[in-house]
């Protein structure tokens, strides 16, 4: 059923109990630490994983590689912040691998600190991952205990320490800067780019800020290469990732696959199919975040065929993101999916700019409108209108995405909207 | 270096870090702001700036722009509109205002704003001079697609402070004043809390917004959300007469605007004046100036008839005087008249009132030392007060300040704000002090001295500067006298014996030292928690101060601080016109313009113990909580007030505020600037220099002054200092017309055209001028014993005569309380508001204690110019320290 024969980042589905440290080294883990620390000069870790082409899995994609070998030299501190916010809706991947497969994790976070310099990372979770950031503090706490956290890691000159922060649970902290913020202790608010965090970050000291599954990847990297991991995915979309799939479908999950796999694999073999034999009338590819993909009953061609990688997703209109797949089967009222996101992205605007604290609020308004039997003619076209005035316009990428579901849907749907419009 | 841009095809060269923002101001192009503010941080919040943006596409390996088949650069545009107000300009970029698209953005965002605005314009206190309001005008759209019914409720009356009201609905949540708060005020108590639509500003401080900068948020609030509670309906904007003021609450010289309306004053706004207070007015400026219509203003002269003040008329008042001071002169000889005169008082009236005493009735008894302005004098400024065109608010990097013995923060708020600001554009901040205060936060230098050795701290830094050869070496050899007695003299202060006697460690002084030493540029500022101990346990503040003044002086002379802008000195004197009354001879022993006196008269204290048979007193309260001497006669007091003074005078001569009259102050950094009349005077009452002159008159002299500024023009001959100075130079009409192009981005204050005041140079500033090194012993401080250091802080929200009678600062005026340090609270065995009894001089006096951290072991404080003066009683007249008792009870 798997493309792959084994996992790469989801291993504890081939062997159990590897969030046991003695299971994970007894597995090769932190092999890749040993081996970087001995054999290899920090910036021929930056350098692997730029070969490897490893893109950052929060949702940008952009090379992590890249990104490290923006820290500056010379400056110190420098921070790594772990960004295990994952509150796009339909991710749950980062929560697997912190529960169950924690040591890869902990490994890829000291390599990247190995390959910047940094002395301290900070792992931040949203605040209803207290659970799993107690199994979290187990793990760290072993990996303090066996030497690979700590005074002089594997008795190497290299020293590194690792906390744990829960937010309080909002949205907008999975935006780095504003994650950033929230971590010095202030209100979780983005800030202005440039300085990019890597210049001017946490406590305006250079800082990676990488997403959990990102630095997931980077153990097997260091210690395959990059020649083994670009077996997997596609030239421009090297490796593996977890694909969270929800929805009308009959066994959700996280699956593991080679970027560039088919749709049609993660929804029928891996997802089993939209159940009761009923039709698939829309894909959400990347949560609430990127644009409504229409069914091949209400799109042109068939959205199965589409692969999952990075540049084929755009290609087809919408963005691969944190490759959360929401399926939503023909019983589906878009009007009320769509409503149920601008409900969320209201909810979550931190309020900082007035496009977004006030566009997502006037959406939603308008969709409680429509929802109620009250909807005037002229408010799909009001709609549309004010996803335009918020697009290009916001502070922040929340804003930005939060017109994607309401465009998306009156394009492929405008039919359903039109039904509530009276007159 | 400079950066050449396009903005609509305009060109404009600008320095390179200029935002695209203040570049289309500088070529007339108006790009609408909220959240943006020049003063403050850039945002980018709001994104009313929106703007298209290119810039030229460059070939990486040549660094040329790359052209087109025409020849002109090719340019990038960014994909998505950019912000204005946080995009820096480089070279080559293309800006576009004056499109479709971003004429379509702004009325998008307006529209945005509006759906959650209440538009109350009709009743809200900001409406006609709006920046919402009239960028709506201008670009927004004319009707809101937004369902009415849906509009956003909270609180329309939110109490943010005793002193701001905030309307919840007419917030656009810019961050304005959470940011002014933050970093100009650095009084972060103002925060945004919660989310989304949801989100509100808060305070969590305890007081609620506790800052003495609080109006400033309502100035700089680009919507009626935030209102003073004194002005909050009251007026329409476009209903207000509006007259350039001065501040009259301390030595600053804030520019004001008073904003009156049916002959009472609605508000106080600050008048922009970059080089004296920016855009800024402290609290206590603000709200400060209810006096003005008290109830309980003297309003008709009263002479004192069988015990009893009646009323008279002015004639026969000035009358009752002109003879008794002739029959007293006529028995007793000229001398055995004298004068004491406030330093509240302007220019010309303080000119006219030493000229009445030394030239009318012949004596140099006159003095303006009682109160505060006892406690603090200086003529060191004279000779080395910082450079004419010195601009605190410009100085950065190369700069280095040296505060001592000053409390900037209570003292000169707006100073303490330019200071900081300083600090923060990178000036090296030493702060040294008997104890932490506010601007410690802001220092790199951070010195702790035990109070009384402010001047022993200054020797050390001169012994590690002339050790490490910090000297000005292009100044010092040809310009100053002295250099070698002092080097020997100092040559005994090294730090380790100066860390023994002031606690502060050897090396903390020689890195503060060097780090003053080493700078470009040198400021200090020093103030009364600097003074010495004087000859025994109290010495009034003339005899304590002298080593100071003369340390001081010394330090920036022989570091080449001196003649320069950015350099000098800065003494933090109490009052609106301390500098005036130093400069203007307001003491017994030197003439107007620092000239001494061939005959020094009596000074306060020798007067008021009895020296004189006759006292006139303007604008003073010398008499508080004192009894007259048996060898007073006759006491005249002009008054705003019935002072404790007053109510012991012979005659009360009724006398106008600021606000109903003309004249001049000179500020702390000898600016001397103008404000004008706003009120009718209240009854009779009239301006001091008209009584000084008729009682002149009426004692046969001949003066002719008509009016104010023709004082001025007798002082501009006379007086060196002040020479080059005409009332009319200093008058030049003020445009206070409202300019958008001025308060959408700077906010209400009222932008500066015109009348800068005139600043009068300090001898070094004179290139032939040799200069002194004098020495002068600092005196020993009392060996530790038994009971406590008492020493007076001086606060903002103090007791003066003015300040309470504004009740709208009622519950910030502080309150009498004894100021310790948890050790001694603990070793005393009393808490945090019990009962203290202090004693010293005979004296003894119940306070609550508070124990506030802010006071180091061993020392109480007691602030200064309190109801019922504890501080005064305890201390003496003019005393500094004391050593004092305190026990539990």
């Amino acid at each position: 059923m798997s493309l792959l024969a084994e996992h790469v980042l989801l291993r504890h589905r081939d062997v159990p109990h590897i969030r046991d440290i003695n299971v994970y080294t007894n597995h090769g883990g932190y092999d890749a630490l040993r081996k970087a620390l001995s054999d290899m000069r920090p910036e021929e870790v930056t350098d692997v994983v730029k070969a490897a082409g490893l893109r950052g899995r929060g949702g940008a994609g952009f090379p992590a590689g890249v990104k490290w070998s923006f820290i500056p030299a010379g400056v110190k501190p420098v921070y790594i912040v772990v960004n295990a916010d994952e509150s796009e809706p339909g991710t749950f991947k980062d929560r697997e691998i912190i529960e169950a497969n924690p040591h890869q994790m902990i490994e890829g976070i000291a390599l990247c600190a190995y390959a910047v310099g940094a002395q301290a990372a900070y792992v931040y979770g949203r605040g209803e991952f207290k659970g799993p950031f107690v199994g979290l503090q187990q793990a760290l706490d072993d990996a303090y205990e066996k030497g690979f956290l700590g005074r002089n890691i594997l008795n190497s000159d290299f020293s590194f320490d690792i906390y744990t922060h829960l937010g309080a649970g909002a949205y907008i902290c999975g935006e780095e800067t504003a994650l950033l913020e929230s971590l010095e202790g202030k209100l979780g608010q983005p800030r202005n780019r440039p300085p990019f965090p890597a210049q001017v970050g946490l406590y305006n000291k250079p800082t990676v800020v990488n997403n959990v599954e990102t630095l997931t990847n980077v153990p097997p990297i260091v210690l395959h290469g990059a020649q083994w991991y670009r077996q997997f995915g596609t030239d421009k979309s090297p490796g593996t990732k977890i694909f969270c799939l929800s929805g009308h479908v009959a066994r959700p999950g996280n699956y593991e696959l080679p970027l560039g796999a088919p749709l049609r694999h993660l929804i029928e073999e891996c997802g089993g199919g939209v159940p009761g034999g009923r039709a698939l009338k829309a894909i959400l590819p990347a949560g609430a975040s990127a644009p409504i993909l229409p069914g091949p009953g209400w799109g042109t061609g068939d959205i199965l065929d589409l692969s999952l990688d990075y540049e084929s997703v755009q290609a087809a209109g919408s963005m691969l993101g944190s490759a959360s797949f929401i399926v939503m089967d023909e019983t589906v009222d878009m009007v009320w999916a769509a409503s149920k996101m601008a409900h969320f992205f209201k909810h979550e605007s931190c309020g900082k700019c007035s496009p977004c604290r006030e566009g997502t609020y006037w959406v939603e308004d308008v969709y409680h409108r429509l929802r109620d039997g009250s909807g005037r003619p002229g408010d799909v076209d009001l709609l549309l209108n004010i996803a335009d005035q918020m697009d290009g316009n916001c502070f922040c990428l929340l804003g930005e995405f939060s017109v994607c579901p309401v465009r998306s849907s009156i394009q492929h749907f405008r039919d359903e909207y039109e039904a509530l419009v009276k007159g | 270096m400079t950066v050449t841009l396009t903005i609509d095809g305009r060109q404009a060269t600008v320095p390179k870090g200029t935002l695209i923002v203040e570049a289309a101001k500088q070529v007339g192009i108006e790009i609408p702001v909220f959240c943006y503010h020049p003063k403050l941080e850039p945002v980018g919040m709001c994104r009313m700036c929106l703007v298209t943006v290119g810039t030229p596409l460059v070939n990486r390996a040549t660094g040329q722009s790359q052209l087109d088949a025409d020849g002109l650069p090719i340019i990038r545009w960014f994909p998505k509109p950019q912000t204005a107000c946080t995009m820096s300009v480089s070279e080559g970029m293309v800006v576009i205002t004056d499109s479709q698209e971003v004429a379509a953005d702004r009325k998008a965002i307006l529209e945005f704003l509006l759906t959650s605005h209440p538009l109350d314009c009709p009743v809200c206190d900001k409406g006609g001079e709006c920046p919402l309001q009239d960028l709506t005008y201008r670009h927004g759209p004319g009707v809101s697609r937004f369902d009415y019914d849906s509009k956003h409720h909270s609180a329309k009356r939110y109490p943010l402070g005793d002193l701001i009201v905030l309307d919840r609905e007419r917030c656009i949540l810019c961050a304005r004043c959470t940011r002014f708060q933050s970093e100009i005020a650095q009084d972060p108590v103002l925060a945004i809390e919660n989310r989304g639509r949801d989100a509100r500003i808060v305070s969590y401080s305890n007081p609620v917004f506790d800052s003495h900068y609080s109006g400033n948020t309502t100035d700089i609030c680009p919507v009626g959300a935030l209102t003073s509670r004194d002005f909050r309906f009251h007026a329409r904007a476009w209903e207000l007469t509006n007259i350039p003021s001065l501040c009259n609450h301390c030595g600053v010289g804030c520019n004001t605007v008073l904003s009156t309306r049916r002959g009472q004053i609605a508000r106080i706004m600050p008048r922009q004046n970059e080089t004296v207070n920016e855009v800024w007015i402290c609290d206590k400026g603000r709200f400060g100036h209810h006096f003005n219509s008290s109830p309980y203003r003297l309003t008709m002269p009263l002479i004192r008839r069988d015990g009893e003040l009646v009323e008279a008329s002015w004639d026969d008042a000035l009358q009752h005087v002109a003879s008794r001071l002739t029959s007293i002169i006529e028995a007793h000889g000229s001398d055995s008249i004298g004068g004491i005169a406030g330093a509240c008082l302007p220019n010309e009236d303080l000119y006219l009132f030493q000229k009445f005493l030394r030239e009318v009735i012949g004596t140099h008894n006159v003095d303006h030392r009682v109160g505060l302005s006892a406690t603090f004098e200086d003529d060191t400024v004279y000779a080395v007060g910082v450079g004419t065109g010195t601009d605190l608010g410009r100085v950065g990097r190369d700069t280095a300040f040296l505060v001592i013995g000053s409390d900037l923060d209570q003292e000169a708020p707006i100073l303490y704000l330019r200071v900081a600001g300083a600090a923060r554009h990178g000036a090296t901040l030493i702060t040294a002090g008997g104890r932490p205060t506010k601007l410690d936060k802001q220092s790199n230098h951070s010195l702790r001295y035990r109070y009384g050795t402010a001047t022993h701290l200054l020797l050390g830094m001169i012994h590690v500067i002339l050790e490490a050869n910090l000297t000005g070496n292009e100044t010092v050899p040809h310009r100053v006298n002295g250099l070698n007695e002092l080097r020997a003299n100092v040559a005994d202060w090294a730090p380790e014996r100066v860390a023994e006697i002031t606690g502060v460690p050897p090396d903390e002084i020689r890195a503060a030292a060097r780090a003053f030493g080493e700078a470009k540029n040198g400021i200090v500022l020093y103030g009364p928690e600097g003074l010495g101990w004087g000859n025994g346990t109290q010495g009034t503040s003339w005899e304590a101060g002298s080593p100071l003044r003369q340390a001081v002086a010394n330090l920036v002379t022989l570091t080449g601080f001196i003649g320069r802008p950015n350099n000098g000195v800065i003494a933090v004197l109490p009052h609106a016109n301390s500098r005036g009354a130093a400069d203007l001879g307001v003491v017994p022993d030197r003439l107007p313009g620092y000239v001494p006196a061939e005959r020094p008269g009596l000074n306060a204290q020798e007067m008021l113990g009895g020296g004189v048979r006759a006292l006139l007193v303007a604008g003073a309260d010398p008499l508080a909580g004192v009894t007259l001497a048996d060898e007073l006669e006759f006491l005249v007091v002009q008054e705003l007030f019935l002072t404790q003074t007053a109510q012991q005078a012979d005659v009360i001569l009724p006398a106008a505020a600021l606000a109903e009259r003309d004249g001049t102050f000179t500020n702390l950094e000898r600016w001397v600037q103008r404000f004008d009349p706003g009120l009718p005077v209240p009854g009779q009452a009239r301006p001091d220099w008209t009584i000084i002159r008729q009682l002149a008159v009426l004692l046969g002299a001949d003066w002719a002054y008509a009016t104010v500024g023709g004082v001025l023009a007798e002082m501009a001959q006379a007086i060196p200092l002040y020479r080059g100075m005409s009332y009319e130079q200093l008058s030049q009409p003020v445009s206070l017309s409202r300019r958008m192009s001025h308060y959408i981005y700077a906010g209400m204050s009222f932008q500066a055209e015109m009348r800068e005041g005139m600043q009068w140079p300090a001898l070094a500033e004179d290139g032939s001028a040799k200069l002194e090194l004098d020495w002068l012993d600092p005196p020993a401080p009392p060996a530790e014993g038994d009971g406590f250091t008492l020493v007076a802080p001086r606060v903002l929200y103090d007791g003066g005569t003015l300040l309470g009678q504004a009740e709208i600062l009622g519950t910030r005026l502080v309150q009498p309380h004894i100021a310790l340090s948890s050790a001694d609270a603990a070793a005393l065995g009393v808490l945090d508001g019990q009962g203290l009894q202090v004693s010293a001089n005979g004296q003894s006096i119940s306070l609550p204690a508070r124990v506030d951290g802010l006071v180091p072991q061993g020392v109480v404080a007691i602030p200064r110019n309190l109801k019922g003066a504890p501080a005064e009683s305890l201390l003496g007249e003019g005393r500094i320290f004391s050593r004092v008792k305190v026990v539990k009870g």
